[in-house]
């Protein structure tokens, strides 16, 4: 991977997880998760300038023309639904009340938002997302964890859980009983 | 049940359109659900260079647009004064926001259609990513064979989404819970490394379903 593969693919997981926070911070009329979105965005901006910088750079030479092509392609599709994401939350940043359907539909959907407080002494505690599987066992993907006034945004296996963290996740409707037991304490 | 409720909405679209609150609702979460199946279906398309999975999301885009117009007719009807009229732009904005992604899915799929040769790039990054599509057939002897998605609640004992089926000659796209397994049914999946493993194993007839849930 080159420093543009690798810029694409942070593109594409900061998107992904751009979205699923756009959503959360809709669901639960949470301002600071809908701040971290416009975050992101700057972050996917920059990415993709970068990409095109790059990718204008290397198309002076013909071997390199399709590469640098498919790479603007991409780069431009992802950065759109970065920008859709922004949409999103921007509803909520607005200070107009959300309309009750919003919710309702999002609850409907096929891939749900939840939000899950570790208990003291569950198995989570002291645990990193990678130790416990948590995505594997349960379905449940974890965008979000809220510590106290501390935020961590899209974390990764080597986040550490602990007992009273608040978790933002999606995963499968039938996926918030999996994950019961896992946030309960003993 | 995605597909059913989809040909209702578009059956409405010829007929009298009158103002119901739970179409909104329902128009709103097909319209989120299929933003989520595009993307999958893109990247798909894109990695394997496949032309039935960029038909897909052609269509399913051009189903986008459809809903979009509807959500807004409803919304318009549904205005009757200052503040529902500022509710119901909430509403547009969410359902707009949605369109604008299925509108990216469908450019990402015109690659496809340009003499490039993606399969030598795009794998390769999509290779790394959090979450990496994979295909999976299914063999005989399998514990999945016979069994519905709901059954075995896939996603949520391994964290792999079942993006598509390819069955013989025909595809199943974004299958329900009540979509059966067949044996040689080839699945694209979306998920993490670990979970991807499992199903496989599964899938492969080397381990029971019954390893996967504990």
């Amino acid at each position: 991977m080159n420093e543009d593969d690798r810029r694409l693919l942070e593109m594409k997981n900061t998107s992904e997880l751009m979205l699923d926070l756009a959503y959360s911070s809709l669901i639960y009329q949470n301002k600071v998760i809908a701040k971290e979105v416009i975050e992101l965005e700057d972050r996917v901006d920059r990415l993709h300038e970068a990409i095109i910088r790059s990718a204008l750079g290397k198309s002076k030479e013909p071997k390199n023309f399709d590469r640098s092509l498919i790479m603007i392609k991409i780069s431009d599709s992802i950065e759109r639904i970065a920008d859709a994401a922004l949409d999103i939350a921007d509803v909520v940043l607005r200070d107009i009340e959300l309309h009750p359907v919003v919710k309702k539909s999002l609850e409907d959907s096929d891939v749900v938002i939840q939000k899950h407080v570790v208990e003291n002494g569950s198995l989570l505690h002291g645990k990193t997302l990678g130790e416990i599987k948590l995505a594997t066992e349960t379905g449940v993907w974890v965008i979000a964890i809220r510590r106290g006034y501390d935020w961590i945004y899209g974390p990764d296996e080597g986040t550490t859980i602990s007992g009273g963290d608040i978790l933002y996740a999606r995963g499968p409707a039938d996926s918030e009983k999996i994950i019961a037991p896992w946030i309960k304490g003993k | 049940m995605r597909r059913a409720r989809l040909e209702k909405e578009l059956k409405e679209e010829h007929g009298e359109i009158p103002y119901e609150q739970t179409s909104v609702r329902e128009l709103l979460t097909l319209m989120k659900d299929t933003t989520e199946l595009i993307t999958d279906l893109a990247y798909a398309a894109a990695a394997f260079e496949n032309d039935e999975l960029a038909e897909e999301v052609r269509h399913l885009e051009s189903e986008m647009d459809k809903m979009m117009y509807q959500i807004r007719l409803k919304c318009m009807l549904g205005a009757r004064n200052m503040e529902a009229a500022e509710q119901m732009t909430g509403i547009l904005q969410v359902a707009s926001a949605t369109e604008k992604i299925s509108d990216a899915a469908e450019d990402m799929v015109k690659l496809l259609d340009m003499d490039l040769e993606l399969r030598a790039i795009l794998p390769h990054i999509l290779s790394e990513a959090d979450e990496k599509i994979h295909t999976i057939a299914i063999y005989p002897g399998s514990d999945m064979v016979g069994k519905t998605i709901g059954q075995l609640m896939m996603e949520s004992y391994t964290g792999v989404r079942l993006i598509a089926v390819r069955r013989q000659n025909r595809w199943i796209f974004g299958p329900d819970a009540n979509t059966k397994l067949f044996p040689n049914d080839l699945m694209i999946v979306r998920g993490v490394e670990s979970g991807y493993r499992e199903v496989r194993e599964v899938a492969h007839a080397e381990i029971p379903w019954s390893e996967v849930v504990h």
